[in-house]
């Protein structure tokens, strides 16, 4: 999945793609490509770059992308799907105790091996499974250090609020931003495709508030700066 | 098909741990989920709750009421366990020190219903007899075999044999031999002369956690479930085993049982019942799910459809809008969650089980009959 997550991610419209002629650009996997543009806008690179702008607002590289989100969450779902499989497992160490295997990790023989999902460096889910527990950590992307800010304020927003959600864990793993635990006890309460879209539908739903946030940031600082900077007219 | 194999649904709680039957099938005893173990009696047109068994302190695990002599044992994770008298109309408890010191897992009465076993979560396995002249219930543990908890346990037909499972992967058989309560080799004659304790077979065969083993009605077949989708099956468990591995392709299975010799039911995390049938020459295969799904009206194609228009268009909104990965839809069978246990029900002239139970996470209790199933009556 890495590679053509990242040829096809290459053309995306904060990132314009480099100054270059449309003949060496990685081709898209969708088999239905647009017609080829007429020959005027081939020739020199002024309107070479005016055409790249042009195709990033094209419907066909923004599928594209879409598509690449969706088999990062498809894989994420069907990896849920499997490794949902939890029952009530009392503790093997401590007397007339019961706690998510997942966190104490006393016992190695009843862990499974974590999945590690990668759509890009930024962009990671690491999926811990135990008998009873299931750990999910993501990492949220964060292109520049306002999205850091915001996604870092908002993940700790919800953190913050954990018993409203949950399956959410109070503190993320260490080197991710959210973290879920979800233990038998949720599976004997909820429905288990639920909690999976759930999970699934927080991650879609959670790039989108980000840079949402970051759009409304943007808005106020410039209205600001505008009313402020009135006054010296 | 004409009929559903499921004959009756019966929504009990928000979540049953394990059922059993009364000896004549008029009542149920299970535990919703927490330490109390319910018994329903069924009075001509539905179901009443006749006592409630509040002894334990935590959870109940495992509950087998014996055939021939009315008894009902229980094991929680208290680590204690209760064998049930019926006195009267009131359900009498007696405590079993069962000598552990880690929750107790499950329970099976042997056969002859002179002894029961408790696979626990302190590696070892009870064998428990009731002593006459104390008046009182023995346990003897085996330890130092498991390297982890035991989850299910089955007795073979000859009353002596245990075969085990544990979440270190391994199947173990055991010999039970106990003096006093077992007699030597009347009708089975060199293959039990073991001691106690002794390990007949360890049968190595699954990489991670393993479930639900049952030997088949004469004990020349053992199955067993491991948790990465994989059912075993194994022949001549005590002079040279021989094991079959059937990968499956859904999700992995928690409990099977044996309704014939050639033919085994498995449930599990797909809330369907599988169907597993041996062939003349003795190969097992997956035939097919009990419960056949209703086919769901999917809205994927819609989705698609209009996904594509979208492109069509060059409508760039649709193409975000597509992003989203379709829900998942619920299962359209009789049960809604994870199947924990399974239990045989009647048996038919031949001695094969035409009927049974299963219980799961969703809280009901659902009773299949094979006969009702044109495709499996042959």
């Amino acid at each position: 999945m890495g590679p053509t997550c990242q040829a096809v991610l290459s053309p995306s419209p904060r990132r314009p793609a480099p100054l270059q002629p449309p003949e060496s650009r990685p081709p898209l996997p969708s088999p239905r490509r647009p017609p080829p543009l007429p020959p005027i806008n081939r020739a020199p690179s002024a309107s070479t770059c005016s055409f790249d702008l042009r195709r990033t607002t094209d419907p066909e590289v923004l599928a594209a992308m879409a598509n690449t989100l969706r088999l990062y969450l498809t894989c994420i779902r069907n990896t849920l799907e499997a490794a949902m499989c939890l029952q009530n497992f009392p503790c093997q160490e401590v007397e007339r105790h019961n706690k998510p295997e997942v966190e104490l990790k006393t016992s190695p023989e009843l862990l499974l091996n974590p999945v590690l999902i990668c759509r890009n460096e930024a962009e990671k889910c690491l999926i811990e499974t135990s008998i009873n527990s299931i750990r999910i950590s993501m990492k949220v992307k964060q292109a520049d250090e306002l999205e850091n800010i915001l996604a870092k304020k908002f993940l700790r927003f919800l953190s913050m609020r954990a018993e409203a959600f949950q399956v959410l864990r109070r503190k993320p793993v260490q080197g991710y931003d959210i973290s879920f635990l979800i233990t038998n006890y949720h599976c004997e309460d909820m429905h288990k495709h639920k909690l999976i879209d759930f999970i699934v539908q927080f991650m879609e739903d959670i790039d989108k508030e980000i840079s949402e946030l970051k759009l409304s940031v943007n808005t106020r600082g410039r209205l600001v700066a505008t009313e402020f900077l009135k006054q010296f007219i | 098909m004409a009929a559903t194999a499921a004959v009756a649904i019966h929504q009990f709680a928000e979540c049953i741990t394990c059922h059993a039957w009364s000896p004549d099938l008029s009542m149920i005893a299970f535990c919703p989920n927490n330490n109390e173990v319910h018994i329903y009696k069924f009075f001509t047109d539905k179901w009443e709750k006749l006592h409630v068994l509040s002894k334990h302190d935590q959870i109940v695990s495992g509950i087998d009421w014996s055939k021939s002599s009315n008894k009902i044992v229980t094991v929680s994770h208290d680590r204690n366990s209760y064998v049930w008298t019926q006195e009267r109309a009131d359900w009498v408890p007696t405590l079993v020190i069962l000598k552990l010191n880690r929750a107790a897992l499950c329970v099976q009465w042997s056969p002859k219903e002179n002894k029961f076993a408790v696979g626990s979560g302190a590696k070892s396995v009870c064998i428990c007899y009731y002593e006459q002249e104390n008046n009182w219930w023995i346990s003897k543990v085996i330890r130092k075999r498991h390297e982890s908890s035991v989850t299910s346990l089955a007795w073979h037909p000859n009353n002596i044999y245990l075969a085990t499972t544990s979440t270190d992967g391994k199947c173990r058989v055991f010999s039970t031999f106990i003096k006093g309560v077992d007699t030597r080799g009347s009708q089975s004659s060199t293959s039990t002369d073991s001691k106690f304790g002794e390990q007949i077979a360890q049968l190595d065969l699954s990489s991670t956690w393993a479930f639900g083993v049952r030997w088949s009605p004469s004990g020349k077949t053992l199955a067993f479930a491991g948790h990465n989708s994989m059912i075993y099956f194994i022949d001549e468990v005590e002079s040279a085993p021989a094991a079959q591995n059937l990968a499956l392709r859904d999700l992995p299975l928690r409990d099977v049982l044996f309704v014939s010799e050639r033919t085994v039911i498995g449930v599990g995390f797909d809330c369907n019942p599988m169907i597993f049938v041996a062939d003349e020459t003795g190969l097992w295969s997956f035939v097919r799910f009990l419960d056949e799904r209703k086919a769901t009206p999917s809205t994927s194609k819609a989705s698609q459809l209009s996904e594509a228009l979208g492109k069509l268009y060059g409508q760039s909104k649709q193409g975000t809008s597509s992003d989203a990965v379709e829900p998942s839809k619920p299962r359209g069978g009789a049960h809604e969650n994870c199947i924990t246990c399974i239990v045989p029900l009647r048996k038919g002239s031949d001695g094969t089980t035409r009927r049974f139970s299963t219980s799961g996470l969703d809280g009901k209790i659902v009773v299949w009959d094979l006969e009702n199933d044109v495709s499996f009556a042959k």
